[in-house]
């Protein structure tokens, strides 16, 4: 891991608010997040902006979370700003996340059908309210899928590649691949087919992370392939693998398969007929 | 769901019609009539039970078709100026709402225009119009219809088609007005199996998200488009002669669909002129349908009187498209069955002697053939 540059402007951050600062918790490629704890002994994840780096993404992300409010969401606590040695750096306050994140919970075996359908239930309804904003959040995996603590609801988190419908996209057209993490996008994402991104692209995403958890393979990968097979799959929207379309009979879950259907007019239409649809699979 | 009636040029009368009560829902036409004339008809209309009204503000071509247009608040002013952004068609589409309320029709279909390219952006607009007609419509009994233009060219390609369900499946709006633009000329059937393909795959695939669609200016296709699943077929007096092309346009407007008569017979899914009638009858090659189509008769009758009967072949082919899109819909017949049955009359046709010559020489049963293609090959349509 790269070392925490940050470091002293999130120490005088804590030292301004008197909150008692307790180091570098991750890093990403715009911000740095550390644990801070308030005198009360709530703990909080400081994250602090680094500057210059892509401020419109930063502005899109603080604006998404402002205009979101779900159990099943990360809330914005405070949106700031400090002069550090003359230079201004944003950061946001977060409740910190003290259960970990799916990916932690992912270590320690495989979601059982129950989990899965509760865990599934719990991130539909984030979806659903992010898309009732306009919202794609682009970036839904285990890793920014948090527990505020042990036995909590999931919280989805980090919504810095998030895409505001109403606005003009900041993706230059160009590019071969839109933002996103390959082994949980969408082909529309991996192939950064613009026109084709909605809260769908997040219904594709929820879909590989539950199959993910529950199966313990991506839908699109085959037998004996690795992660990049089955991400070349999506993006050539090649039909899913014999085993996924197995596993999904078997598990008796018609809803999961149609969430990472190849194209978005095959997903399930509205975030409301997803949830209704979701729930009936019990 | 019943055939609807796409209102044309002084054909509301149709509607109430003896023989054509089968259809359940019309069309509206802004473009032939005024504010006051389409109020009257939606008022009558309204004493039919179950009746459905659709207002189709009808800005396809609103700088070089108007007719009517003018007459209308929704019309814009600026057509020839305007730059048709995103601001000018939420202002549209404002205007369009607060028409058919005033109407009182039972649904409208957004505003749309037909495009000289069909890029993903046109959809996106679509869409983005139809979202702000919903909008202007939330808490009124008026139904908001998206409206979707696509290319016949364009839905060759499966990629095409699913870009294009994809973008139209995102409206809020949940019931779809179909209009297939093509460039064949009038009295042709659509005969490309891949374009046909890819617009039944593109109705199988609204249809089976949650959207129902109504195809707009229907002629005989209407049994592909049932057999995808179309959940409403509209046509109008003139779709037995024309549809909805661009060279349509290009006709002289006083020629209305066409002084000659035409039958429409379901044995070979083909419109024929009076004297090939004759020959087809002779042959024995005259369906069940057409025997039970009540305005049969009166045009045997015409003919050995050498009487007109444009109008009767107007009602023939009418009466012809509900009562086969009320068969289609309950199952009594297959688009299939349809399809082989005219196929293998055609075939007949060919090898019959002496042969059975058309008057009209493209009259020979050319896309009956590539429809049982676009039928057979849909499942693996790519």
């Amino acid at each position: 891991m790269a070392p925490y540059t940050l470091q002293p402007v999130a120490q005088a951050i804590c030292t301004a608010s008197k909150y008692t600062f307790g180091g570098g918790a991750g890093q990403g490629t715009f911000k740095e997040t550390y644990l801070a704890t308030k005198p009360d002994g709530t703990k909080l994840a400081l994250k602090v902006l680094r500057p210059g780096c892509s401020s419109a993404r930063s502005e899109r992300e603080v604006e998404a979370m402002k205009r979101c409010s779900h159990p099943n969401i990360i809330p914005l606590l405070e949106l700031a700003e400090i002069i550090h040695a003359g230079t201004k750096y944003g950061y946001l306050l977060e409740t910190f996340m003290a259960g970990g994140t799916l990916d932690d919970r992912l270590r320690k075996g495989r979601l059982t059908r129950n989990e899965m359908l509760t865990l599934g239930g719990e991130l539909i309804s984030a979806v659903s309210h992010i898309a009732d904003h306009e919202l794609v959040h682009r970036d839904i995996k285990p890793t920014n899928i948090m527990y505020p603590n042990a036995g909590a609801e999931a919280v989805v988190c980090d919504f810095g590649v998030v895409r505001d419908l109403r606005k003009e996209s900041i993706t230059d057209s160009f590019l071969l691949v839109g933002p996103g993490t390959p082994f949980f996008a969408a082909p529309e994402q991996l192939n950064n087919e613009k026109a084709l991104i909605d809260w769908r692209a997040d219904q594709f995403a929820i879909g590989v992370t539950l199959t993910v958890g529950h199966f313990g393979f991506h839908p699109y990968q085959g037998e004996g392939e690795d992660e990049n097979q089955a991400v070349s799959h999506v993006a050539a929207r090649k039909g899913p693998s014999d085993k996924f379309v197995r596993a999904i009979e078997a598990s008796r879950l018609p809803v999961l398969a149609k969430m990472v259907a190849l194209w978005p007019a095959e997903r399930v239409r509205t975030a409301y007929k997803l949830l209704e649809g979701w729930r009936k699979q019990n | 769901m019943p055939a609807f009636h796409q209102i044309g040029h002084n054909s509301e009368n149709l509607l109430s019609e003896k023989g054509l009560e089968r259809f359940g829902g019309a069309i509206l036409s802004p473009l032939n009539y005024g504010p006051s004339a389409v109020e009257a008809q939606i008022q009558s209309l309204k004493s039919r039970p179950g009746f459905v009204t659709i207002f189709d503000p009808h800005l396809y071509r609103p700088q070089s078709e108007r007719m009517c247009l003018p007459e209308w608040d929704y019309y814009p002013k600026d057509v020839e100026t305007a730059d048709l952004n995103e601001k000018w068609w939420a202002s549209i589409a404002e205007k369009v709402a607060s028409t058919a309320k005033k109407l009182e029709t039972g649904a409208v279909a957004s505003p749309a225009i037909v495009p000289k390219i069909f890029p993903d952006e046109f959809f996106l607009q679509l869409i983005a119009t139809g979202n702000r007609l919903e909008a202007a419509l939330r808490g009124s009994p008026v139904k908001p219809i998206q409206t979707i233009i696509a290319n016949m060219a364009d839905l060759a390609s499966q990629q095409r088609v699913m870009t294009i369900a994809s973008i139209v499946s995102r409206s809020r709006i949940s019931d779809c007005l179909l209009v297939f633009v093509n460039s064949i000329e009038p009295r042709r059937e659509l005969a490309d199996p891949e374009e046909l393909k890819g617009a039944m795959r593109l109705i199988q695939t609204l249809e089976s998200g949650g959207q129902t669609t109504t195809i707009a200016f229907s002629s005989s296709d209407m049994v592909l488009w049932k057999a995808a699943g179309a959940t409403n077929c509209a046509t109008g007096k003139f779709f037995n002669l024309r549809r909805f092309t661009i060279s349509r346009f290009d006709e002289p407007n006083d020629s209305g669909g066409g002084q000659l008569g035409y039958w429409f017979e379901e044995s070979l899914l083909a419109f024929l002129r009076q004297s090939d009638v004759l020959r087809v009858r002779e042959r024995g090659f005259v369906s069940s349908a057409s025997g039970e189509n009540p305005f049969v008769a009166p045009i045997l009758e015409a003919i050995p009187a050498k009487e007109p009967w444009v109008a009767l072949g107007w009602r023939q082919f009418l009466y012809w498209f509900a009562d086969a899109e009320y068969r289609l819909q309950k199952g009594t017949t297959t688009a299939g069955d349809l399809v082989a049955v005219a196929d293998r009359n055609w075939a007949e046709i060919e090898k019959s002697k002496p042969p059975l010559l058309m008057e009209e020489r493209q009259n020979d049963g050319g896309w009956v053939r590539q429809w049982y293609r676009a039928l057979v090959e849909l499942p693996n349509f790519r």
